[in-house]
């Protein structure tokens, strides 16, 4: 058919144009990290001597590794712990069905578009007073409350659509309610975990607000909190400021690329549930 | 979706205290770091306090500054304006670019375009801030685009003028959002029936006609997440501003996300920036309720 | 489940939220930090100790003076070492108040200082002041760094900050530009300063390199000295120590303020100043795209380096022949946190700096500008002809003539980012006229200063 065929072309067409647009700021910032450090390269030009030892620098200027150890301790502490609290939650919520399941599940659906700006001054007077300003566990215990509506809301949908007949014939052979929660419900569940928690890690990752907030030391604070630093510190030196950023984002990206699959499935039914 | 039997087996037979004993733990870091926080804003936002000193009670005084003072007033106005870039540029491209491939959804290519629309989600908002700021300076790629184009009199520091600042925040947000929102979409038209465009083919239903019978129906509730997730981010945008013009030239750019976070840890009216903070939290639920109401109800 | 239990729990989950919200009661905030009233006596002179000392420092980035300075300090004093955070000095300014209330460093770059004396976050220094015999100084060179009681008047009263050293502001010229336009020596008026940049827009040479982007309205540096070239420097002083009554609305600013929109509507300024930031101006004063640069002497020893021989620095010239030279002059002021763990070692480390001769030697080649310290204290050699020695003799002509203002962003701790700012940048976009600059600025400064 012609005119299918037309269109056809014209997707591709679109798509290729689309990809383009979407990877070129990080083409420009590749170009850009390899002029000398300290110039002011015009758009788009591929440097006659290109400084490849621009990203040496700028991992050792940015203290890459200590970035990831931070970054990395941070994810450590919110996402197993939201894991599991969330999972509690939804598990009862979504499949034991207490009395006044309604009420709690609407307290945290609540919690779902609250946007971060809102709580963050309390927030701050409160993480003082416990005497946890400027350590980790001021993004850490913040996040895994942040995030227990999302996670409640996630594993509730996951639960609900499980069958009675499982709960049913585990009791039968005399499961109590935690056997049957940990043996039988978890395991089944894990789909729906491992989306939740790739998700709670792309956004614990790239948390901003609360790190510069809250963390004053670059290198207690998550990846995107230290590129915020990055870029105060070293926002004047454009070459080394793309190339910290690229090095800055290089980790989200491979894991990305491994996990792609998974990653793209989890965002979509995370946008569509959330 | 299953039909459930009215009395739950598992509840039956499970005492509530026992479910709630499950609860508890989420309930209680919930409470302490959210449901807790956002009370105290509400009572912030009724004093009038340096964050360091005693405060004074202020009454309503704040709220009615928050809406008189043309500063902060435009920093409301400002995020509603970012509505068009990060909300109704990404959807309605989204559904122009999905419908457009819709036919070569599944091909090779459409699988890899899956993969890099995405990559603008993965990365921190911070370093797309970074990019563009990079992108939209005086001599950025944007600029040389255009003179190479022959449009050297409209180049300039996309993010330093008036006239452009707040639409150039606006398009780092478009990009952003944009590959999301093209591929939801496409997982959305994915699920209807090819038989369905076949018919109306049949019938003469040229693509227009067909894009607005069929297409845009069938994905309300696509739509519906789309707005939803979009509007949220224009409403509550903080880090890309924050990183690519600091509310700036004048207060062209400035959002209530930034504003709250100026006034309360660098000018220290921390009651101005709760009675803000409390602004926008309604503001928020006020625009995203009606849309999951619109957008929900086929599928319940 | 009857209907009765389903409400208890409905009540029950009800009563542990509630409860766990019960803050809401009392006023936020009440405890503020003690402010001490007189200073804590210091006895004998403090010192570092021989004990390992980890001094923490929060300082600002992209001025090399403060790192070789700590470099140095630990070859003199190797128990000393330093936990260094750097930020932009925007950055800091926003910082600063709750860093010094929740997480005090020992020593940090300070920015406008009243509100953080009136909070008691800053360390009264009259105590080290005494015992290391800093009162002997000339007594210009503290002025600024006292305040009155409470934090309300600024210029006399308790010291509560130190300089690294004592910087000023002028207008650097490229020579080799300069040239081109037939500019032999510096203008000594305001008319031939107006004459040189119509020249320097015909040769197609950009007249003036300023930064005025993002959060730092940069052509405060040119409206000051437009200021000082209009009238005196006395009132303007007044309106930064926040002098009761003053106002910056006075005829001879207005006079200014106008001049300047003159020079933005001739197109002196670069097209997208409000864009450019300081680093960038830097950058392009360098590579030559730009006749003048209103700046400071700090960056004396930098110009001296990257473009040696090539630059001339000049003060603003009187709008009259012979009128009196004004300056802004400023310490680089660093302060110690009220509760900081190290403030006897921090005080000593200021004391090193203003009087240690290799200390003195890196603040004039690395910082460009005058120490602090003794007015016999050892002075370092300096090149004749280079940026920095016109710069040390400027200083001096300034201080001849009592010309030394602090810098009109100083003047309240919002000023700077919430009114000059914003106001220069629309002054730039033609959003704002010179008399609505002048009115909003002292709106928001009458505010600022009566109402927090």
């Amino acid at each position: 058919m012609i005119v299918g065929r037309r269109e056809a072309w014209t997707g591709r067409l679109l798509l290729v144009l689309l990809m383009a647009i979407t990877v070129m700021p990080f083409v420009s910032l590749f170009v850009t990290a390899l002029h000398p450090s300290g110039s002011y390269p015009p758009g788009l030009e591929w440097p006659r001597d290109p400084h490849w030892g621009n990203f040496a620098e700028a991992f050792r200027a940015a203290h890459m590794g200590e970035l990831l150890k931070s970054s990395t301790l941070i994810v450590l502490g919110v996402v197993p712990v939201s894991l599991l609290l969330g999972t509690l939650a939804g598990f009862a919520i979504g499949h034991l069905r207490m009395a006044g399941r309604n009420l709690a599940f609407l307290t945290f659906v609540l919690g779902l578009t609250l946007p971060f700006e809102g709580i963050i001054t309390p927030l701050y007077y409160q993480v003082r007073d416990m005497g946890l300003l400027n350590t980790r566990w001021a993004i850490i215990l913040p996040l895994i409350g942040l995030f227990m509506p999302f996670a409640v809301f996630w594993m509730r949908a996951h639960f609900v659509n499980m069958p009675e007949e499982l709960s049913e014939s585990a009791r039968i052979d005399g499961a109590n309610v935690w056997q049957l929660f940990w043996r039988v419900h978890v395991p089944l569940a894990m789909p729906a975990l491992s989306s939740l928690g790739i998700l709670l890690f792309l956004w614990t990752w790239n948390q901003f607000l609360l790190a510069i907030v809250l963390v004053d030391d670059p290198m207690k604070r998550t990846m995107s909190g230290a590129l915020g630093a990055f870029q105060g510190q070293w926002g004047t030196d454009i070459p080394l400021l793309s190339a910290g950023s690229l090095l800055i984002l290089a980790p989200t990206l491979v894991i990305f690329m491994i996990f792609q699959r998974r990653f793209v499935t989890a965002l979509l039914q995370g946008s569509l549930k959330g | 979706m299953k039909k459930r039997s009215p009395a739950p087996a598992a509840g039956l037979r499970t005492p509530s205290w026992v479910g709630w004993l499950f609860v508890a733990p989420a309930l209680a870091v919930y409470a302490v770091f959210v449901l807790r926080p956002i009370v105290l804003t509400f009572q912030y936002s009724l004093y009038r306090w340096d964050g360091i000193g005693p405060s004074t009670w202020a009454g309503l005084d704040n709220y009615v500054k928050v809406f008189t003072d043309p500063d902060l007033f435009d920093s409301i106005l400002n995020a509603v304006k970012l509505i068009v870039f990060f909300s109704a540029i990404p959807v309605l491209l989204g559904l122009a670019i999905a419908s457009t491939i819709r036919r070569i959804a599944t091909s090779r290519l459409a699988l890899v375009a899956r993969t890099v629309l995405f990559l603008p989600q993965v990365i921190p908002l911070v370093a797309a801030g970074i990019a563009w700021s990079w992108l939209l300076s005086s001599n950025g790629l944007v600029n040389q685009v255009f003179s190479h184009l022959g449009l050297g009199g409209v180049t300039r520091a996309w993010l330093g003028d008036f006239s452009t600042a707040l639409p150039a925040v606006g398009v780092i947000g478009a990009w952003v959002l944009l590959g999301l929102c093209t591929i939801l979409l496409l997982a959305g038209l994915s699920k209807i029936d090819p038989a369905v465009y076949e018919a109306a083919r049949m019938d003469g239903a040229g693509p227009l006609r067909e894009f607005f019978s069929i297409t845009v129906p069938s994905l309300r509730q696509e739509i519906g997440v789309c707005v939803t997730v979009t509007v949220i981010a224009a409403l509550a945008s903080f880090d890309i501003v924050f990183i690519a013009t600091q509310g700036g030239p004048g207060n062209s750019t400035m959002v209530p996300g930034l504003e709250i976070y100026y006034l309360a840890f660098s000018e220290r009216q921390v009651g101005m920036a709760s009675a803000l903070a409390v602004v926008l939290m309604v503001l928020v639920l006020a625009c995203a309720l009606p849309v999951q109401w619109l957008t929900k109800d086929r599928s319940s | 489940m009857s209907r009765r239990v389903r409400n208890r729990w409905n009540g029950a989950v009800l009563m542990v939220v509630v409860g766990a919200l019960a803050a809401g009661c009392g006023a936020p905030g009440g405890d503020a930090p003690q402010t001490e009233a007189g200073g804590t006596p210091v006895s004998t002179t403090p010192t570092c100790g021989t004990a390992p000392v980890t001094l923490k420092a929060y300082i600002e980035t992209g001025f090399p003076l403060p790192k070789e300075l700590s470099t140095e300090f630990t070859k003199q004093h190797p128990n000393v070492k330093w936990s260094i955070r750097e930020d932009q000095f925007a950055v800091i300014t926003q910082n600063a108040p709750r860093v010094l209330a929740d997480d005090p460093p020992d020593l940090m770059r300070l920015p406008q200082v009243s509100e953080l004396v009136k909070d008691g976050l800053l360390k009264n220094l009259d105590g080290y002041a005494k015992a290391f015999g800093w009162d002997s100084w000339p007594a210009s060179q503290l002025q600024q760094m006292r305040l009155g009681p409470g934090g309300k008047t600024r210029g006399e009263g308790s010291l509560y900050a130190m300089g690294l050293n004592f910087s000023m502001t002028g207008v650097f010229y490229n020579k080799k530009l300069a040239a081109k336009i037939g500019m032999s020596s510096p203008p000594t008026t305001l008319a031939e300063l107006d004459a040189a940049l119509a020249k320097a827009k015909d040769a197609g040479i950009a007249p003036i390199a300023q930064f005025n982007g993002g959060a730092t309205g940069g052509l405060a540096f040119p409206l000051q000295d437009l200021m000082a070239s209009y009238g005196p420097a006395a009132p303007i002083n007044d309106w930064i120590f926040q002098k009761p009554g003053a106002t910056i609305d006075t005829p001879s600013n207005l006079k200014a303020t106008q001049h300047l929109d003159q020079w933005i509507k001739a197109g002196y300024f670069w097209k997208d100043v409000n864009a450019v930031d300081y680093a960038t101006m830097m950058s392009r004063f360098i590579g030559g795209q730009g006749l003048f640069m209103f700046n400071g002497d700090w960056e004396s020893g930098n110009l001296d380096k990257q473009m040696p021989g090539d630059v001339g620095f000049f003060l603003m010239p009187p709008a009259e022949k012979g009128g009196k030279l004004a300056a802004m002059s400023a310490p680089l002021t660093y302060g110690i946190g009220s509760r900081a763990k190290n403030a006897d070692c921090a005080a000593f480390f200021l004391n090193w700096v203003a009087t240690d001769p290799q200390a003195r030697d890196i603040a004039v080649k690395v910082g460009g500008s005058h120490p602090m310290g003794p007015a016999d204290a050892h002075m370092p050699d300096v090149a004749e002809g280079t940026v920095t020695a016109s710069t040390l003799q400027a200083g001096a002509d300034v201080s001849k003539d009592n010309g030394a203002m602090d810098f009109i962003a100083n003047a309240t701790g919002a000023i700077y980012a919430k009114s000059w700012t914003p106001q220069l940048q629309k002054l730039v976009a033609g959003q704002q006229t010179p008399d609505g600059l002048l009115t909003s600025v002292q709106s928001d400064y009458k505010s600022q200063v009566g109402g927090s």
